[in-house]
């Protein structure tokens, strides 16, 4: 493979690794902060997908779409907060796994009653469309850039909210004692709330920014959503920082293994996980 | 045997109405593969509420013996030639515990939420394994063409062909493997077992090596469930990849749950409920998952041990 090859499948492997660290983040966190395990995370990330598809399709605007988009999936985990994942706090991870996979099939049969189950497409927005000349041969398209631009600067965002503010500190606190946070007269109930809102808007986001680069299919989330819990148990779950490297790791090894391993480009990143295990039993960061 | 109330109501309903399910329609040959598959799944999910709810050993990934159970089949038995029945069931229980002896041994390293992950990462490799092969038919899969006979000493026992055969076959599997499991439970092995869900700290003082009861207990789970995978593909003349999948794994879990967790008997409850529904709304409408996802919710939000532990509440509240 000669370097330029070499640099354009890196820049895929890194663009889809920040993508999953997108959603793998939401999952992390929410199941960090609240001790929630949400296999429906990936049905939001299809959410995102199909509302940003609707959308542009209705204003005629992939800008204005997203933002829509962004705002209903910030609603929608509210909604969900709000009416069912209170009820599972004091409950274990089966109660939890077993409701949230009622969610997928919620999620699943409202895709396909309110959009169908034809692949969609959405078309990439004007002013992004275009590429950068990597070499005379290679190059390198616009609106690629810009989504791995986006999920740079919403980890780092992310990174200075938990470390640096009020609310990044009570929701560190809310992950190492729930009731002393409390006691300290903290709205844990709103903190929550906010958390997971936030854990499914980011998988939207991930879905909305998706769109123009894969086609909108049913099962989109199922398959995004097994990927990312490789990335979070490469990171150690409940970790922000290990669910970055794990995505990175995971969005590399899948690219280069696709084009120089293909018979067992599928597998790799479950023989990864298997090995980082073996090595590290709860992931490279886990507390 | 059967201790309480609920089971005891439970197992003398359910053995006698299933004995006379074939008679009752009439041989009717559809109903009776459907209900012959749904023993075939109660067996499966059976094998994970073990797993689950009597060893505390949490796994997404049990598909990878059913489906092993069928492919296990497919790449030992010739393509042309029927194989003995018998002989077949030994391989298949055989080749899956040394399988899950080596895969107990990795996942049960881990624990919680992370043996959750690892179970479901190991069963999509396999399933990833064999969507992608071209010996095994990728994503089709491979048809079985001669279904085994069932011949001992020369005397053939039933016909697989049959599905009311077929069907008493499964019944039978399923009780056993509910007197199997009962048994299990009554013995000094089951007992440690239970003290290990308990407090492993504690047995581990009294000087049991708890990792090598889990090991036994994953082993005993993985070859039934593999068991039921066998079942399944002599039932269809067919395996494929979907065996192996995610949501085969999820579904019996949602079966188990839904049934009520460590009870054995709750495990063909909930299948039969959950199936029965599937059944149900999946005529009413297309979009089956819609009403079937809502129920499972409302569920879960409901009934706090299962249907098992709604049906025990009922009987003691008449006491």
């Amino acid at each position: 493979m000669d370097i330029t090859l070499f640099l354009f499948q890196l820049m895929n492997g890194v663009q889809y690794g920040l993508l999953l660290f997108l959603i793998a983040s939401g999952l992390t966190l929410v199941f960090g902060v609240m001790g929630i395990l949400n296999l429906a995370h990936g049905s939001m990330y299809m959410v995102g997908a199909y509302l940003a598809w609707y959308f542009t399709n209705s204003t005629g605007s992939f800008g204005m779409a997203a933002v829509i988009s962004a705002i209903i999936a910030l609603l929608l985990g509210i909604l969900i907060e709000r009416t069912l994942i209170i009820r599972l706090y004091r409950r274990n991870h089966l109660d939890q796994v077993l409701l949230t996979i009622g969610l997928i099939f919620v999620f699943n049969a409202l895709q396909s009653l309110l959009w169908g189950n034809d692949p969609l497409g959405v078309a990439v927005p004007a002013w992004l469309d275009g590429a950068i000349p990597l070499t005379d041969m290679i190059e390198y398209p616009v609106y690629r850039l810009f989504v791995s631009g986006l999920c740079i600067l919403i980890a780092i965002g992310m990174y200075l909210t938990i470390n640096r503010t009020r609310l990044g500190m009570l929701i560190r606190a809310g992950e190492s004692n729930r009731d002393m946070v409390e006691c300290l007269g903290v709205d844990i109930n709103r903190l929550y709330t906010l958390v997971f809102a936030a854990g499914v808007a980011l998988a939207a986001i991930a879905g909305i920014v998706s769109a123009p680069m894969v086609s909108v299919v049913p099962g989109m989330g199922e398959h995004v959503l097994i990927s990312c819990f490789v990335v979070v148990v490469i990171g150690g779950m409940g970790s922000i920082k290990g669910a970055f490297v794990g995505a990175l790791m995971v969005g590399i090894v899948d690219t280069f293994s696709s084009i120089m391993l293909p018979q067992i480009s599928s597998m790799m990143i479950y023989i990864l996980m298997a090995v980082v295990l073996l090595i590290r039993p709860k992931g490279l960061f886990a507390n | 045997m059967f201790t309480n109330r609920a089971e005891k109501l439970f197992v003398w309903v359910f053995f006698p109405l299933a004995l006379l399910m074939p008679l009752l329609l009439d041989q009717n040959t559809y109903y009776v593969n459907k209900l012959a598959t749904i023993l075939i799944l109660s067996i499966f999910v059976m094998s994970l509420d073990y797993l689950v709810g009597r060893c505390g050993l949490v796994t997404l990934g049990h598909a990878l013996f059913y489906g092993m159970g069928g492919y296990l089949f497919v790449m030992l038995a010739p393509e042309y030639e029927a194989v003995n029945f018998w002989i077949y069931t030994f391989y298949v229980l055989a080749i899956s515990s040394v399988v899950a002896l080596i895969v107990g041994f990795i996942v049960l390293r881990t624990s919680g939420i992370y043996m959750i992950m690892i179970t479901l990462a190991l069963a999509q490799m396999c399933f990833y394994f064999f969507s992608d092969s071209t010996e095994f038919g990728g994503n089709d899969g491979v048809f079985i063409y001669v279904k085994p006979e069932t011949s001992v000493f020369g005397l053939n026992l039933f016909d697989l062909d049959n599905p009311t055969h077929f069907y008493y076959l499964c019944l039978l599997s399923l009780f056993n493997c509910l007197l199997f499991f009962k048994l299990i439970m009554r013995s000094k092995f089951g007992r440690i077992v239970d003290a290990v869900q308990e407090n492993p700290e504690r047995t581990t003082a009294l000087g049991y090596n708890v990792f090598h009861f889990r090991l036994a207990s994953y082993v005993i789970a993985s070859a039934l469930g593999a068991y039921a995978g066998y079942l399944f593909a002599l039932q269809y003349g067919f395996v494929n990849p979907s065996m192996l999948s995610w949501q085969t794994s999820g579904t019996a879990l949602v079966m188990s749950i839904l049934g009520g967790l460590g009870t054995l008997y709750g495990a063909i409850l909930g299948t039969l409920v959950y199936e029965g529904l599937h059944y149900g709304f999946e005529h009413l409408t297309e979009n089956w998952l819609l009403p079937m996802g809502v129920l499972i919710i409302l569920m879960v939000l409901a009934f706090r041990h299962g249907l098992a532990g709604y049906l025990e509440s009922l009987l003691e509240k008449r006491k």
